[in-house]
C-alpha cells in the first residue's frame, strides 16, 4: 500500500545529517541518573505508582514527608493558599466598597472649589499631553462633543496616596468626573452604584479601569460609558 | 529507580533521542534542554517499562518534551527554509577541495534543507523511519496517531521531498 521509496530512502540515509549527541549532553545524563539513583537509595525495580500527588510530593514535600511532618505541613500550606487566594477578593470587594464615597467626595470637593479641571481645553491632544510627567501611566482622552459630552479638562485627584487622572465632561448644565488608573488587566463590564444620590458606573478594560461620578440620569451616563468603551475598542 | 537497568536499556538510545529533538527543535541547545527534559521523565516512568526494546518507548518520550518545547515557543516560525544565499556563501566559503567532497557538502545541504522544510509532523515520521528503522507501528505508538496517518504522512512527506530534490536523486 505504502512502499518506501528506494532512491529517496537512500538519500536521506546516506546524505542527510545524523545528528549525535554532543559529550556534554551525555556528561549531564549520567549526573542525571546518578543525582536520582542517590535520591531513591534500595528502591531498586519495585514498582510503585506515580500519581500527580507523589511525584509533587517527592520533588518538593521530602523534607516534610521524612520527618513526619506531612499533615502539620499540609494542613499550614493549605491555609496559606487558602488567604492567599481569599485576600485579593476579599481586598478587592473592600476598595470598591471604600473607594466609592471617596470618588464622590473628590466629584462634590471639584464642583464646590470651582477646582473642576486644572487644563481647560476640550481638545484631547491638550489634555492627554498634559497628564504627562503628573501620573506615571498614559490614560486614554476622548471627546464626544458630538453625541453631547463636552471634553472640558483634566485635573489631578489624590486617592489612597496615588495620583488618578481625572478627566471632566460637561453634559448640559452637569459635569461628568471620570476617573482613570491602571488595571489588574480583567476586563469588567459596567457596574451601576448609587452613592449619596450620585450616579456611579464603573468598568474596567484590559489596561484601565475607569469610575465614572455623575448627577446626570443614569440612562445618560450609561450612554456615557457605552460610548467611552466603544471608542477605547475601535483604538 | 533500578540504575543500572536504565543505564543498560536507556542511555544507549541517547544518540537516537537526539538526533529526533535536534531535527524537531531548532537548536543544538533545545535539543538538549529536551534530551534532558525526556531522560528526567523516563527515570520517573522506567517501572512502567516493560520487557523489550526500549528505544520506541524512549522516543516518545522525547518526541513528546519536543512537542511541548514548540509548543512553548509556537510563535516563531517551524520550519527553516531553504536559505539559498547562505548556502551559497557556505559553498564559496568552502574554498577549493576535492570535487568529491564539495559535492558531498551540496548534496548534504540540499538534503538537509528539504527535511527542514518539512512541517514537524512530517519531518517526525521521515526521521523515525529512515533514521531509525521504525516500523509503522512503532511510529504509531511514537506520534500517537493511527498507522494509517503515519502512512498517508509518509507518502505526504516524500512527495515533497522528491519534489525538492529532484535533480539529486538517483546520485
Amino acid at each position: 500500500m505504502n512502499p518506501d521509496d528506494k532512491a529517496l530512502s537512500e538519500l536521506l540515509r546516506r546524505h542527510a545529517t545524523r545528528h549525535v549527541a554532543p559529550p556534554s549532553l551525555h556528561a549531564g545524563v549520567r549526573t542525571q541518573v546518578a543525582l536520582q539513583a542517590l535520591r531513591q537509595p534500595q528502591e531498586g525495580a519495585k514498582s510503585r505508582r506515580w500519581t500527580r500527588w507523589t511525584r509533587w510530593r517527592e520533588r518538593f514535600g521530602a523534607r516534610w514527608a521524612l520527618a513526619g511532618w506531612s499533615g502539620a505541613g499540609l494542613g499550614f500550606g493549605a491555609g496559606l493558599l487558602c488567604a492567599a487566594l481569599a485576600l485579593p477578593l476579599w481586598q478587592a470587594g473592600w476598595q470598591a466598597w471604600a473607594l466609592q464615597p471617596q470618588l464622590v467626595a473628590r466629584h462634590v470637593h471639584a464642583l464646590q472649589a470651582q477646582a473642576l479641571v486644572d487644563v481647560v481645553s476640550s481638545d484631547r491632544h491638550t489634555v492627554k499631553p498634559w497628564f504627562q510627567g503628573r501620573v506615571d501611566y498614559a490614560p486614554p482622552v476622548f471627546d464626544f462633543a458630538e453625541q453631547g459630552f463636552v471634553l472640558a479638562g483634566g485635573r489631578i485627584e489624590h486617592l489612597r496616596g496615588s495620583a488618578v487622572a481625572t478627566l471632566a465632561y460637561r453634559r448640559d448644565r452637569h459635569v461628568i468626573d471620570l476617573y482613570v488608573w491602571p488595571a489588574d488587566g480583567a476586563p469588567r463590564t459596567p457596574e451601576h452604584h448609587v452613592e449619596r444620590g450620585f450616579n456611579v458606573v464603573h468598568w474596567a478594560d484590559g489596561a484601565m479601569q475607569y469610575w465614572a461620578v455623575s448627577d446626570v440620569e443614569r440612562a445618560q451616563l450609561d450612554q456615557f460609558a457605552a460610548l467611552w468603551r466603544v471608542r477605547a475598542a475601535a483604538q | 529507580m533500578n540504575r543500572p537497568a536504565f543505564e543498560h536499556r536507556v542511555l544507549p538510545h541517547l544518540d537516537a533521542g537526539y538526533n529526533l529533538a535536534r531535527w524537531l527543535l531548532r537548536s543544538d541547545a533545545q535539543a538538549e534542554d529536551a534530551v534532558q527534559e525526556a531522560v528526567l521523565r523516563a527515570m520517573r516512568y522506567f517501572a512502567s517499562l516493560r520487557e523489550g526494546d526500549a528505544r520506541p518507548w524512549f522516543l516518545g518520550i522525547v518526541r513528546n518534551a519536543c512537542f511541548s518545547a514548540m509548543e512553548r515557543q509556537r510563535h516563531a516560525p517551524e520550519t527553516l527554509e531553504f536559505d539559498e544565499e547562505g548556502f551559497a556563501r557556505d559553498v564559496a566559503a568552502a574554498g577549493p577541495g576535492p570535487e568529491g567532497a564539495l559535492h558531498e557538502q551540496q548534496v548534504r545541504a540540499r538534503v538537509d534543507a528539504a527535511l527542514r522544510a518539512l512541517s514537524p509532523p512530517l519531518r517526525e515520521v521521515v526521521v523515525l523511519r529512515e533514521f531509525e528503522d521504525l516500523d509503522y507501528a512503532a511510529i504509531a505508538h511514537i506520534a500517537g496517531v493511527p498507522v494509517g496517518t503515519v502512512m498517508s504522512r509518509l507518502s505526504r512527506a516524500r512527495e515533497k521531498l522528491r519534489q525538492a530534490l529532484a535533480t539529486l536523486e538517483g546520485r
